[in-house]
């Protein structure tokens, strides 16, 4: 198991620097440059400023540079938010993203999981087609309308809860944003579950579990919920990896301090650095879930081995 | 819930899902009742805490480095220049409490404040300022608007690279005396120095920390508020400043900037009572607005042209003066901007938004009847070589703006298409990209704008100068530069304002651009928030504000 990760990770590296490499290629391709604005300035001024961000060298030094100074940890500074280093830009933000997503996920898994597993055991009943009713409507209602809905109603009308902002440790303002990221992922994970229990209870060693007489709610727990999770963890590794790198309608809507928004604002700005260390970042986790997935189905599925 | 709650709540939802689309205005239309009452008291409120949005995070917080509107919000309360803005958004004294300049307008001399302190208790003196201006323009620093100080002597030469940045026209005759020696009289020289460009910065602590001197740990000011708290796409806090000279009369204790970028944002802050200003509302939302919160939209003409250009070194509107003539002309413009910017902008005849004493040369054509303007269009149309079988093709490029601008163009292209039969289609690309097809001129009709930088006309007529980078249409005419250069050397404001009408009514002769609508400035304030007026800079600086007691039902 170790070896395999410790080789799984290693093979993540010409990965990661095909990413970088493609990022890079492809932002300095586009026209127009970080420093371009609608008034023009003095070309004395814009050639220091290319010189103080190096845009002045050769392109495959400025690609030699920056992988030398990633290697060091270092995403180098925006060039969007002068005064600004990328690094701190995704120390701020990158908790915020993380946190909201996190819940979100863990919300989706636990209502979705449950909503999904029931409606899947009592396939064909009104509460399956009720359930699955609403997960259709949660897939297909897009965030940007969930997210001004809650805040009507929780906020300008009821007063419950703040209508954005974001406040570390503060439940309050984690909760509207929260839920209206896990929504779609609730209704997505339930009609997942659903599908899945479905196929597991045709499946032949649950016959047999009920041929040897085993009481119903034991065939469940002890056989069919386990082999009912693995479409969840391949679900899971990529949804997590894109949740914690922030949504841009959750940020914009509730203002909200997160990433998310730069994968969009960044590539508009040309704020070269600034994009590649976003897509790095989220390459990498895309990876890590990946492989923390596949580690996963061995636990979860007998006959998985990891070599 | 009460009947008018309920259907406020489905307009909110309306409107809030509606987004980027426009509300129609027939459904507000008046039969509400009158908005929510807020109670406002006439003594000032216990919480002295001011919450304002803000359209986007600052780029930066260096007034050397900003070169946004927000960014200048901001700064406007952090720091302070030689002269800053009163109530009304007019230059006024700052650190410098009086001034004098020589006959021929080129020297003034600036008196600082002796009570002038930096945040840290540290005095505030002429050499501050030395330092600070040669900043600017040294090309080192990056300044992107170091051209802003064009008007001192050598500033260009020095940001240029030609000159040692010793060589720039401010001098510290002692602690508490400025000279600056100008290239040409320049009238507006207080307006330009409250601009943020010019405020002065903390020279120890930029040499100390480098770019990250404007670290709420590190940052050093001198205005009426210290940076507390600064978390990049979310809030930026500030606290009164006891060492301000004037902060007797700051009522404020605090500031919170929250950075929203979507205006449906800001207007649900708003109204869920988070915020007391905001920067802007989505200009579609305005008839919904009014009728949910009446008075509190605020609406009133901002110094900036909204406009098409038109590329004059390039077919079809090269040497064709009478095309371009039809184009300006057959526009309805009070119709589109009554309907497709819900009368929030006012339509625009000239280049110049209104400012006082300036006389705005409106030309003969839009005084005509809209059939004899449509006949005189169609005359010029024909005149140019078009007609129905052998209609003017061409796209209006414009970047990505919002919705409403799309809708806008469309409109603009529909209404030529009727008046004219033109084939005119709107194209939209990324701004970056249009700004870079716009600088090597590969762009025929495209979106172009023009914000102000201080009040006076030059800051509008130098964008036509030949060869000026911001003169995407290529306009050249010698004549118009020489009144410009006559204006740059005249001292006297009337005299000045004179040339610049001539000036202008040249731009109308040769259609050097088209004219669509002047800009307004937008915002949601609670009644409650006062010290503030409307002005055309949109400058409203947080240290005049002070917040009522109020009750809101």
């Amino acid at each position: 198991m170790l070896r395999y990760t410790l080789r799984r990770l290693l093979g993540a590296l010409p990965t990661l620097l095909v990413i970088i490499t493609l990022a890079f290629l492809l932002l300095h391709m586009a026209p127009g440059g970080p420093f371009d604005g609608a008034k023009r300035m003095l070309p004395q001024i814009q050639k220091s400023i290319e010189a103080k961000y190096h845009l002045d060298e050769p392109l495959w030094r400025q690609y030699l540079r920056y992988l030398g100074d990633l290697a060091r940890g270092d995403l180098g500074p925006s060039f969007q938010y002068r005064s600004t280093s990328v690094n701190e830009i995704i120390a701020q933000g990158l908790p915020v993203d993380a946190t909201i997503g996190v819940t979100a996920i863990a919300l989706a898994v636990v209502v979705g999981g449950a909503v999904g597993i029931n409606a899947g055991l009592r396939r064909g009943t009104r509460w399956d087609y009720g359930t699955m009713g609403f997960a259709v409507a949660g897939i297909s209602t897009p965030v940007f309308v969930v997210a001004p809905l809650l805040i009507l109603v929780f906020a300008i009308k009821l007063h419950w809860l703040p209508a954005g902002d974001w406040v570390q440790g503060s439940l309050s303002h984690l909760l509207l944003p929260a839920i209206a990221l896990a929504l779609p992922y609730t209704a997505y994970v339930a009609r997942l579950m659903r599908g899945s229990t479905i196929e597991v209870l045709n499946s032949g060693f649950i016959r047999t579990a009920r041929a040897k007489g085993l009481p119903p709610l034991l065939i469940i727990w002890r056989h069919a919920l386990r082999p009912t999770l693995t479409p969840l963890v391949s679900f899971l590794g990529p949804a997590i990896a894109g949740v914690v790198t922030g949504s841009i309608v959750v940020e914009t809507v509730f203002g909200l301090p997160g990433i998310g928004r730069y994968f969009i604002t960044a590539a508009l700005n040309r704020d070269y650095t600034l994009v590649i260390g976003i897509t790095v970042l989220y390459g990498a986790l895309i990876i890590l879930f990946n492989l923390l997935a596949d580690l996963c189905y061995a636990w979860i599925d007998p006959r998985v081995r990891l070599r | 819930m009460s009947a008018f709650r309920a259907r406020a709540a489905w307009a909110s939802i309306a409107c809030l899902l509606a987004g980027c689309g426009s509300v129609d205005p027939s459904t507000t239309a008046p039969g509400l009742p009158p908005p929510p009452s807020i109670i406002v008291g006439t003594t000032l409120a216990v919480d002295q805490t001011l919450s304002r949005a803000l359209d986007d995070t600052p780029r930066s917080l260096d007034p050397h480095i900003s070169t946004d509107v927000q960014g200048q919000r901001v700064l406007d309360d952090l720091f302070e220049g030689l002269t800053t803005v009163d109530v009304a958004g007019k230059a006024a004294a700052g650190v410098a409490s009086s001034w004098e300049t020589s006959a021929d307008g080129k020297t003034w001399v600036f008196h600082l404040r002796p009570d002038a302190r930096w945040s840290n208790g540290a005095p505030l003196t002429a050499r501050d300022f030395v330092y600070s201006l040669r900043r600017v323009v040294d090309p080192k620093t990056g300044a992107e608007y170091a051209q802003g100080l064009a008007a001192i002597d050598n500033a260009v030469a020095i940001a240029s690279g030609e000159k040692p940045t010793d060589a720039l026209g401010v001098e510290a005759v002692d602690d508490h005396t400025l000279k600056v020696r100008l290239s040409g009289p320049t009238p507006y020289l207080l307006d330009l120095l409250s601009q943020q460009y010019t405020y002065p910065v903390y020279e120890p602590a930029v040499t100390q920390y480098g770019d990250g001197w404007v670290r709420p740990e590190h940052i050093v000011s001198n205005g009426a508020f210290v940076l507390r708290e600064n978390v990049i796409g979310s809030r930026i806090t500030l606290e009164k400043n006891d060492r301000y000279w004037d902060a007797a009369h700051v009522q404020l204790q605090r500031v919170v900037y929250y950075i929203l970028v979507d205006a449906s944002a800001q207007a649900s802050r708003f109204l869920a009572g988070d915020v007391q200003w905001t920067d802007s509302f989505a200009a579609n939302q305005r008839s919904w607005l009014r009728s949910v919160i009446g008075d509190q939209v605020v609406n009133s003409p901002y110094f900036g042209t909204f406009m098409l250009g038109m590329n004059l070194q390039q077919p079809p509107f090269k040497d064709n003066l009478p095309l371009r003539q039809a184009l300006i002309i057959a526009l309805d413009r009070e119709p589109l901007a009554r309907y497709m910017r819900e009368g929030v902008y006012q339509p625009a005849y000239t280049l110049m938004p209104p400012l006082p004493g300036y006389q705005l040369p409106v030309p003969d054509w839009a005084t005509l009847s809209t059939e004899a303007r449509h006949a005189l269009a169609r005359r010029l149309y024909a005149q140019a070589g078009y007609s129905d079988h052998h209609p003017l093709r061409v796209d209006i490029d414009e970047t990505m703006l919002d919705a409403g601008t799309r809708h806008f163009f469309d409109a603009v292209a529909a209404n030529w298409r009727s008046v004219l039969g033109t084939e005119v289609h709107t194209d939209e690309r990324e701004f970056k990209v249009l700004l870079q097809d716009l600088q090597l001129h590969k762009l025929a009709l495209f979106h172009d704008a023009w914000i102000g930088d201080y009040p006076d006309p030059y800051t509008f007529m130098q964008i036509f100068y030949t060869g000026n980078g911001n003169n995407h249409c290529g306009y050249s005419n010698p004549k118009f530069d020489q009144l410009i250069d006559a204006a740059g050397q005249e001292p006297d404001n009337g005299r000045r304002y004179h040339l610049f009408e001539q000036a202008e009514q040249l731009l109308d002769n040769d259609a050097a651009f088209l004219p669509l609508y002047y800009y307004a400035t937008r915002h949601l304030v609670k009644p409650y928030l006062r010290g503030w007026q409307s002005n055309i800079m949109d400058r409203n600086l947080s240290r005049y504000m002070y917040l009522l007691e109020h009750q809101e039902r």
